[in-house]
């Protein structure tokens, strides 16, 4: 077959190679007649509220993961979607339109329709703010007729994600460990989903026309973001060029500083499915697998045989792809809810289990003890495989020695059990994850009890600067290197030292490439980021002086304020 | 009370600016109503996203505040350094 060339927009300057899946969302606006004996308007005003107020949590949400995945500047758009869903014109047009006797949906779709027009007659950016407000309407009339969104936050891994348009609300949950491409039939270069792409380092191509609907699903695709250009079914030729011209190269043996100190660069992972991508990125190991995927969206917990399966799986994807002396280090961390991460079959509460309060190892300990022994004893069955030799086992939340002398002695317990039973297990290394500022003051504590501490740098910047993550007025707060967390990092890294604990970072922190040096200066030992970062951080790790970083850390450590942090870096 | 300023943002009363300038206005008990000094649409309310963006002002353009309440003065103060700040200090600015 010869390969068929679509022109478009370049939005990124690079190349992706995958299979055509199209994007194609359910028209929402496709509304049934409004009965004819009329509705309830009392009633439909508080659909209507209702659906506000859920677009409002859903934008927030949106906002906030935009903002960790991506930064502040793309996360900007959901801030003026939410000044829209409020604003007065559409709010007084969804009022007339109720007091006429139309229903919740119909009155959404009347008053968005003026304004829509009048933006969408103007010309650039104007025009895109008309893509906004059909954004804005579209979610308002999803949760008000319960359709269910389209999700493309779990496309198989190479996919390219194909669609007339994308919007803020659609990129948000793309996953730039899936995605190898993106094509719009709409949009220019400064469209939501260009600049999404861009950050992500997701090839794109926008603009391409009416003509992509020649692409079917499941066709090779490659997205050439640089010339602007969207291939199917590539030929030999077109594909070798592709396949040289990913960003950096991927590095896949481990790394050492320029004069020589091995610093062990892990992903961090949230599914099994996730192994493999970050293995194909050169991954040494896991740094942190959170174990919360397994107990969320149903109605119980997974039991133990559901836990051993899924976590030797990514034991397994790891010993099969990483080459080197002994298994992979693959770090699990004991089910760490509460704060954020509500489960509905634990009955967790926003108040007694939020940010301060039961949440973490305190729950294991308490009254989630049953489903710590079924995770533990999951665990120390893995470790006992040829794949799990590697494992790891890391305790959350961890505030005092109490705590974590419990979680051992369970460990120590569970054992004994398998013991009795006659079922092979093997007793894993155990780590503590050093998010609290009473973690920091005991690190020299834990250390002598454990083998490692890694230290999740989100949580600790939230409790240390006592700022909580989710408030957007506090994101000044939010700050990694900020003096008081950095002399937490530090005085961590030195008292796991000394009790000869190996030292990670699993923090978002760790993947940032511009601050490697100062991490090896700080005398990390392992540094576990989002997949997407590693071939970054190694290449960065392989220029680092030792002794230069270490001289840049005790400057930073030395700065009073984040303003001279941030200079000196 | 009127103020005409000058649009510091490049990509002008859009997006974020236009988002920190509506969230601010609304901050204040003073009616803030605003319009392009060379445009030939009607002032709009500073409330409101719709009508702030609507009105397709740029980075260099001219706008006229007017305020009018107890708190007119300062709510003119606050918009003002939201005008004159580029899109890149945003994030670091404290309101008045």
């Amino acid at each position: 077959m010869t390969e068929r060339r679509f022109e478009g927009i370049g939005a990124t300057p690079t190349l992706g190679v995958g299979t055509a899946v199209w994007y194609r969302p359910t028209d929402v606006t496709d509304l049934e007649e409004p009965p004819v004996d009329g509705v309830d308007p009392v009633a439909e005003r508080e659909r209507f509220d209702a659906a506000q107020a859920d677009a409002r949590a859903e934008l927030e949400a949106e906002r906030e993961s935009t903002r960790e995945r991506v930064g502040e500047d793309e996360a900007a758009v959901f801030d003026a979607h939410l000044k829209f869903l409020e604003d007065p014109q559409i709010e007084s047009g969804v009022e007339e339109a109720l007091e006429e006797g139309l229903p919740a949906p119909h009155a959404v779709k009347e008053a968005f329709a003026g304004p829509i027009e009048q933006f969408a007659g103007m010309d650039g950016m104007m025009a895109e703010r008309a893509d906004d407000l059909r954004d804005i309407r579209d979610r308002l009339l999803r949760l008000l007729t319960g359709t269910e969104r389209t999700d493309l936050g779990s496309l198989p891994d190479g996919s390219v994600v194909l669609a007339e348009l994308l919007t803020p609300s659609d990129t948000a949950q793309l996953d730039p460990d899936s995605i190898t491409g993106i094509a719009t039939m709409e949009g220019g270069r400064t469209a939501h989903a260009a600049i999404i792409a861009r950050s992500l380092g997701i090839p794109a191509v926008v603009g391409v026309g009416d003509e992509l609907d020649a692409v079917d699903d499941g066709t090779d695709v490659v997205v050439d973001g640089e010339d602007g250009v969207v291939i199917a079914d590539p030929d030999a030729a077109t594909r070798e060029r592709a396949a040289e011209s990913t960003q950096t190269a991927v590095v896949e043996e481990s790394v050492a500083t320029a004069d020589g100190r091995s610093v062990e660069i892990a992903a961090n992972l949230g599914t099994p499915a996730e192994a493999g991508p970050a293995v194909d990125r050169g991954a040494d190991g896991v740094g942190l697998f959170r174990t919360e995927f397994l107990f969320q969206d149903r109605a119980a917990a997974p039991d133990e045989d559901e836990q051993y399966a899924a976590y030797h799986e990514v034991c397994e994807a790891f010993a099969a792809g990483v080459a080197g002396d002994g298994e992979p280090r693959i770090v699990v961390r004991t089910l760490d809810v509460g704060g954020d991460k509500p489960i509905d079959y634990l009955g967790l509460d926003p108040d007694e289990n939020g940010f301060l309060g039961a949440r973490g190892i305190r729950l294991s300990l308490d009254e989630h003890a049953d489903l710590f022994e079924t995770q533990l004893r999951a665990l120390l069955r893995v470790a006992a495989t040829d794949a799990g030799a590697g494992l790891a086992v890391m305790f959350p939340l961890v505030s005092t020695v109490e705590e974590l002398e419990a979680a051992l002695e369970q460990v120590e317990s569970v054992a004994d059990d398998l013991d009795d039973e006659g079922v092979d297990y093997a007793i894993p290394e155990l780590g503590v994850m050093v998010e609290t500022p009473a973690s920091t003051y005991l690190a020299d504590a834990f250390a002598e009890r454990v083998d490692f501490l890694s230290i999740g740098t989100n949580d600790l910047t939230q409790y240390i600067q006592s700022a909580q993550r989710d408030l957007d007025r506090m994101s000044e707060y939010q700050d990694p290197l900020a003096p008081a967390v950095l002399r937490a990092i530090d005085r961590t890294v030195t008292a796991g030292h000394a009790g000869d604990a190996w030292v990670g970072m699993c923090g978002e922190m760790a993947g940032d490439p511009d601050l490697t040096e100062l991490l090896v200066g700080l005398g990390l030992d392992e540094l576990s980021m989002s997949a997407v970062t590693i071939p970054d951080v190694k290449t960065a790790i392989r220029e680092v002086d030792t002794e230069a970083a270490a001289e840049l850390a005790d400057a930073m450590l030395a700065a009073d304020t984040l303003a001279e942090v941030r200079q000196r870096l | 009370m009127e103020r005409i300023l000058t649009v510091v943002p490049d990509d002008g009363l859009h997006a974020r600016p236009a988002a920190t300038f509506v969230e601010t206005a609304g901050e204040f008990d003073a009616e803030v109503t605003v319009a392009a000094v060379d445009g030939n649409r009607p002032a709009v309310s500073a409330d409101s996203m719709l009508g702030v963006t609507g009105l397709g002002v740029r980075g260099g353009d001219e706008v006229r505040l007017v305020a009018e309440g107890p708190d007119a003065e300062a709510a003119l103060d606050a918009l003002e350094v939201i005008l004159s700040t580029p899109e890149d200090e945003l994030d670091e600015m404290e309101l008045p």
